[in-house]
C-alpha cells in the first residue's frame, strides 16, 4: 500500500471505505448546501400547500420540456464525471480529461437552456414580483444555477490539471473533490424538478 | 466502479426521468402520481449517491448521512402534499 492510499483509504480493495472521495473539507460544504436546498424545498412545499390555486396554475406556465432536458442533462454530466474518475482510476489520463471536459460540456447546455427558459418568461413580463409561485420558481432555480456555475468552474480547474497530466490511478484525490461537488449538483436537482415543474 | 456499470446506471437514471415527465405530461395528478413520482426521485436519488458519488463502498455514517437528507426532504415533501390533497 501507498502512502496515498494508506491516507486515502477509499482507494482501496473492496472493504467500507472510512470517508467518502474527495476532500473532507468539500463533503463538509457539500452537507452544508445540501442542508440549505432542504430548508428552501420544505418552506417551497409548505408554502404551496396555503396558495394551493395559484401553484397549481402557475405550474402548468412552466415548460416542463425544458425541465426534463436539463434533468437529462445534469444526469450525463454527473456520468462523465463519474466516468472521468473510472478512467483515472485506470490510469486513462486523457480519455479522463475528455470526459471531464464533456461534463464541462453539460453544464454549459444545462446554463443555455436555462437562458432561454428564462428568457421566454422575462420576455412575458415576469419577474420576482409576479406572484409567490414566481417568486420560488426563479429563486430556487437561480440558486440551483449558481451553483451549476460554481461546479462548472471546479470541473475546470480539475479539467486544466488533467490535461497538464496532474491526476493518476495512484493520486486522483482532487479531481474525486470536484467529482463530489457536480454530482451534489445533479442529486439536488433531481428533487427540485419534480417538485417545481411536474408535481400538482 | 466498472465503466459499463457506469452507463447502466446512466440509462437507468434517463428513463426515469422520462418517466417523470411523462407523468407530468398526462396531466393526472393525484396521491398516486404524487407517490409514484417521489419513489422515482428516491431510486434516482439512491443510485446517484451510491453509485456516482460512490458511497456506496463508504462507512454507513456518511452513506447515511446523505441519503437520509434524500429520504427525509421527500418524506416532508409527500406529507405536504398528502395534506394538500385531503
Amino acid at each position: 500500500m501507498t502512502s496515498h492510499t494508506a491516507n486515502f483509504p477509499h482507494a482501496t480493495g473492496h472493504k467500507l471505505h472510512q470517508y467518502p472521495p474527495g476532500d473532507l473539507a468539500i463533503w463538509v460544504f457539500i452537507l452544508a448546501e445540501l442542508f440549505a436546498f432542504f430548508v428552501l424545498f420544505v418552506v417551497y412545499a409548505f408554502t404551496r400547500l396555503k396558495h394551493l390555486a395559484l401553484f397549481n396554475e402557475m405550474q402548468r406556465t412552466l415548460d416542463s420540456d425544458a425541465g426534463m432536458l436539463n434533468t437529462l442533462l445534469l444526469i450525463t454530466g454527473s456520468w462523465c464525471v463519474a466516468r472521468a474518475v473510472a478512467a483515472i482510476k485506470a490510469n486513462h489520463a486523457v480519455t479522463s480529461a475528455r470526459w471531464l471536459l464533456a461534463a464541462i460540456g453539460t453544464g454549459c447546455g444545462f446554463l443555455t437552456v436555462k437562458y432561454f427558459e428564462y428568457g421566454a418568461k422575462f420576455a412575458l413580463g415576469i419577474n420576482l414580483d409576479t406572484n409567490l409561485f414566481y417568486t420560488f420558481y426563479i429563486a430556487l432555480t437561480m440558486f440551483h444555477a449558481m451553483h451549476v456555475v460554481l461546479g462548472m468552474t471546479i470541473l475546470g480547474l480539475v479539467w486544466k490539471k488533467a490535461v497538464r497530466g496532474g491526476y493518476s490511478a495512484q493520486d486522483h484525490h482532487g479531481m474525486e473533490t470536484g467529482a463530489s461537488y457536480w454530482h451534489m449538483v445533479d442529486l439536488v436537482w433531481i428533487i427540485l424538478f419534480p417538485l417545481v415543474y411536474i408535481m400538482r | 466502479m466498472s465503466a459499463h456499470f457506469l452507463n447502466v446506471i446512466w440509462v437507468a437514471l434517463m428513463v426515469a426521468t422520462a418517466l417523470t415527465w411523462f407523468i407530468g405530461k398526462t396531466g393526472q395528478m393525484g396521491a398516486t402520481a404524487v407517490i409514484a413520482i417521489l419513489l422515482i426521485a428516491a431510486l434516482k436519488g439512491w443510485m446517484i449517491i451510491y453509485d456516482f458519488m460512490a458511497l456506496r463502498r463508504v462507512k454507513f455514517l456518511w452513506r447515511g448521512i446523505v441519503l437520509g437528507w434524500l429520504l427525509l426532504t421527500l418524506a416532508i415533501i409527500l406529507l405536504a402534499y398528502w395534506l394538500g390533497l385531503k
